[in-house]
């Protein structure tokens, strides 16, 4: 009596709707990676590290009860013994695991999204450009790759092109038929002939591989507190991400200087910490010095950056200013990032990358000698702080929001 | 592995048919049977089983949680879906096997049957709905692919719309003391503002916001009060299917229950029947399981009062008050129900009350109190100034207070939609609240 068919489903008919889902799900997490960004500190990490994203719920808000004990349920104890007041589960507490921080707080309004470094670097980075790139030769021959390299007479059976063979010989045809040598009605065979037999042909090419070499330099001395550290360490952390994404080849440089300037491992660069004054030019001069040694401009793509608090001994500054107009000749980009948590007055004249702003209290100083270098491969910025870091990244390299 | 044709559903469909319409007099809508695989039916289920929807990211996250929590084996899909609609359109799984299907095809009946009776359901247009959905599906469609339009501006509408869904009348049909059914759309006649231009009298309260907000806002564009109109009517669509899921789902398992038995099955169908129909009606620890409380509910009626009354039941009440009337001090202890609740000091969940003598009566209200719509709070219109275009809501307080971060969000979104100033007020922690 019922009508039974088949069902005529348009196809894949949740596909539009799944899409949107993913784009908000995808633009909560770029969300969340601009608050992550200041905590994590994984320069050099292998790009599978997976860290933890805090992301908005793509919720639908209606209105709910409060979790609270006027609010009382009723459910089913099946056949197990119960009494009053027997507790049933902490709460966000699921079976064995440990309770789940990140979505208690906030009423769960966040859920965490596990990714990869590298996946974090693509939703980074996906809306951004690098600056024009200059063909550069490279240094590293990464790997050799046969590539299809024209047609030869000999070769293996096996790289024989029959496109070209037929072609050959129906051209032969053609040639006989106008010559009169071959009567295409007579019944007779017109075969190959070995002259028509083309090969491809392989040749070992070399692929070119984009290297960079980062510079970040460090002002460690006696005034660059832990406060400065973590924001030029955050910062750090998104230009390596960034320039990792976008080369094959990243070798990454830690100089940090007070009054002389020394080559030291990542977890030196963060670490030490010295007493004294401010020579930033020892620290450019190293970076110049090491980049004639190993790093030439002609194979690699050159970036520095450097960050300090701004401080540095005032007879220093024509020499700093020097060198840095050296090097920018000699990178791809170069940045000068002025760290200053306790500034208030830069929050006030609009961000903390508010570089060709004159600050009316302090018109001397190193930032205003670097002015006049600012152009696209000589950036100045200003952090002061966690949340200036992902601006102050659209400054250098522009892109969208 | 395929074990039947669709002669053997026709064959036994026809039997099943013919039992429930004889021996236990049911009425029915005439059911079509779609057959599709899970993939599909998982597509189907995030519409809710409508054959067209409009759309919304939310449907898309509905398939993804369930295709994910299906394939990882989480859950499994249901045995059945079928739709209110005249004729009723139901689902089968390619990949079930016959037992199953005549499970299901069993349990339709019983459904269709419910959606044709119950006084619930009796302003929710079977015979049109596809044709409405459908109609506002292209609607949407068309909105979306408007240049002036497009598809953020209508999510926008959308989200919106739907955060305050449920804030529609929630009685579909009222008996009056004439004995007259008093349906939603002569109600609203009785509200003066919807005539004229008279402010709202004292001590009148609108419960369906969503409509006031459309009639009276002022900036709203005529798509987007289409829109408003198509989650409403969505809205008062869907309230009786949940407000009677416990009820609808125990009438279904009650009647593929009897025409399974009746129908003398062979072994190899009996068996898997068994096993299946068990899954289905076992109490779920920690929870309320509808099919299984349901039934137990109508068991226990047929046995004290005969299936007649089993047949009244299904028609007159919605879960709330067959809770109420049916649902007593022994029955209560048999499904050994407890209440529980949260307490924040300690941090966790503990059990208030459990069904002995003195708990019994405090724990069935619990389960009221979380039964269809009731654990969606009420929000409704109390007082508009005309003169200021001020909105007056509020939450109407049942011992509960509401979470403050969804309410607050929920706020944002009437804003949006009412473009003017509102005041909203709640009791939070014994004290007014203004948001």
């Amino acid at each position: 009596m019922s009508i039974f068919r088949e069902h005529k489903s348009s196809a894949d008919r949740s596909a539009a709707d799944r899409k949107r889902h993913k784009a908000k799900i995808d633009k909560a997490l770029r969300e969340g990676i601009k608050d992550v960004i200041a905590d994590e500190s994984i320069i050099g990490q292998d790009g599978n590290k997976k860290v933890k994203i805090p992301v908005k719920g793509i919720k639908e808000y209606q209105f709910v009860y409060g979790e609270n004990d006027q609010n009382k349920k009723a459910a089913s104890a099946g056949d197990k013994q119960i009494k009053r007041g027997q507790v049933l589960r902490k709460k966000g507490s699921k079976g064995k695991g440990k309770p789940d921080k990140a979505s208690n707080k906030a009423g769960e309004e966040y859920y965490e999204v596990e990714v990869t470094l590298d996946e974090l670097a693509e939703y980074l980075f996906a809306d951004l450009e690098l600056p024009d790139l200059e063909k550069k030769k490279f240094k590293f021959i990464k790997d050799k790759k046969p590539k299809r390299s024209g047609y030869r007479k000999k070769g293996l059976r096996s790289k024989l092109s029959k496109k070209e063979t037929i072609k050959r010989k129906i051209r032969r045809k053609k040639r006989a038929i106008a010559a009169g040598t071959w009567n295409p009605e007579s019944g007779e065979r017109f075969p190959f002939h070995e002259d028509d037999l083309k090969y491809k042909h392989l040749k070992m090419k070399n692929e070119n591989n984009n290297s960079a070499a980062i510079f970040f330099l460090m002002d460690v001395s006696g005034s660059m507190d832990k406060e400065k550290k973590y924001l030029a360490r955050s910062f750090y952390f998104i230009l390596y991400q960034f320039l990792r994404y976008k080369y094959d080849n990243v070798e990454v440089v830690f100089i940090s200087h007070s009054t002389d300037a020394k080559e030291v491992s990542e977890e030196e660069f963060f670490q030490r910490a010295t007493m004294g004054g401010t020579i930033i030019s020892s620290a450019l001069e190293m970076e110049k010095d090491i980049i004639n040694k190993r790093y030439h401009p002609s194979s690699w793509n050159i970036y520095t950056f450097y960050s300090g608090d701004g401080e540095n001994w005032s007879f220093d500054n024509p020499k700093a200013v020097k060198l840095f107009e050296d090097l920018k000749n000699l990178s791809q980009m170069i940045c000068y990032a002025e760290i200053d948590p306790h500034s208030h007055l830069t929050d006030r004249l609009g961000g903390g990358y508010n570089f060709g702003m004159q600050d009316p209290l302090n018109q001397d100083g190193l930032w205003y000698d670097l002015l006049p270098l600012v152009g696209e491969q000589f950036k100045l910025v200003k952090i002061n702080k966690s949340s200036q870091i992902w601006p102050a990244f659209q400054v250098m390299f522009g892109g969208k929001n | 592995m395929k074990d039947w044709t669709v002669k053997d559903l026709q064959d036994w469909d026809d039997k099943i048919c013919q039992i429930a319409k004889e021996k236990y007099d049911l009425d029915w809508f005439p059911i079509e049977y779609e057959i599709l695989d899970y993939r599909e039916m998982i597509g189907a289920m995030a519409y809710t089983g409508l054959p067209t929807h409009y759309r919304h990211w939310s449907f898309g996250k509905t398939f993804e949680r369930t295709a994910t929590r299906y394939n990882l084996g989480m859950e499994g899909l249901p045995y059945e879906m079928i739709i209110n609609s005249n004729p009723s359109i139901a689902y089968l799984m390619l990949e079930n096997p016959m037992s199953i299907h005549l499970l299901t095809m069993a349990h339709c009946v019983g459904h269709s049957d419910f959606f044709k009776n119950n006084r619930m359901f009796q302003d929710t247009d079977p015979d049109n709905v596809l044709a409405r959905f459908k109609s506002a599906a292209k609607r949407v469609q068309k909105y979306i692919e408007d240049p002036n339009i497009g598809i953020e501006n209508v999510e926008r509408i959308l989200d919106a719309c739907h955060s305050i869904q449920y804030q529609v009348p929630r009685t579909p049909g009222i008996v009056r003391p004439d004995g007259n059914i008093f349906s939603d759309r002569k109600r609203e006649e009785t509200f003066p503002w919807e005539k004229d231009d008279s402010l709202l009298v004292d001590d009148k309260k609108d419960y369906n916001l969503l409509r006031f907000i459309r009639n009276h806002a002022r900036n709203l564009e005529d798509w987007q009060k289409d829109l408003m109109e198509m989650v409403e009517r969505r809205s008062s669509y869907f309230i009786p299917q949940a407000k009677t899921k416990i009820m609808n789902e125990g009438w279904a398992v009650l009647i593929h229950e009897k025409i399974m038995l009746d129908l003398e099955l062979p072994d190899k169908y009996q068996l898997a029947f068994f096993k299946s129909h068990n899954q289905v009606v076992r109490p779920i620890v920690g929870r309320i399981n509808p099919y299984h409380l349901g039934y137990t509910i109508f068991k226990k009626i047929e046995r004290e009062h005969g299936f007649e009354e089993c047949k009244i039941a299904r028609e007159v009440h919605d879960d709330e008050s067959f809770i109420r009337t049916y649902l007593d001090e022994e029955l209560c202890a048999e499904l050994n129900l407890f209440s529980y609740s949260y307490e924040k000091s300690q941090k966790n969940y503990s059990i208030n009350d459990i069904s002995d003598k003195e708990g019994w009566k405090s724990v069935r209200d619990a389960l009221i109190k979380n039964v269809g719509l009731k654990s969606v709070p009420i929000v409704c219109v109390t007082d508009y100034d005309k003169r200021t275009n001020t909105l007056y809501i509020t939450h109407e307080h049942d011992g509960r207070d509401l979470d403050l971060n969804y309410a607050n969000k929920v706020y944002d979104y009437i804003r949006y939609l009412w473009d003017d100033d509102i005041f909203f007020t709640s009791i939070i922690e014994g004290e007014v609240w203004e948001f």
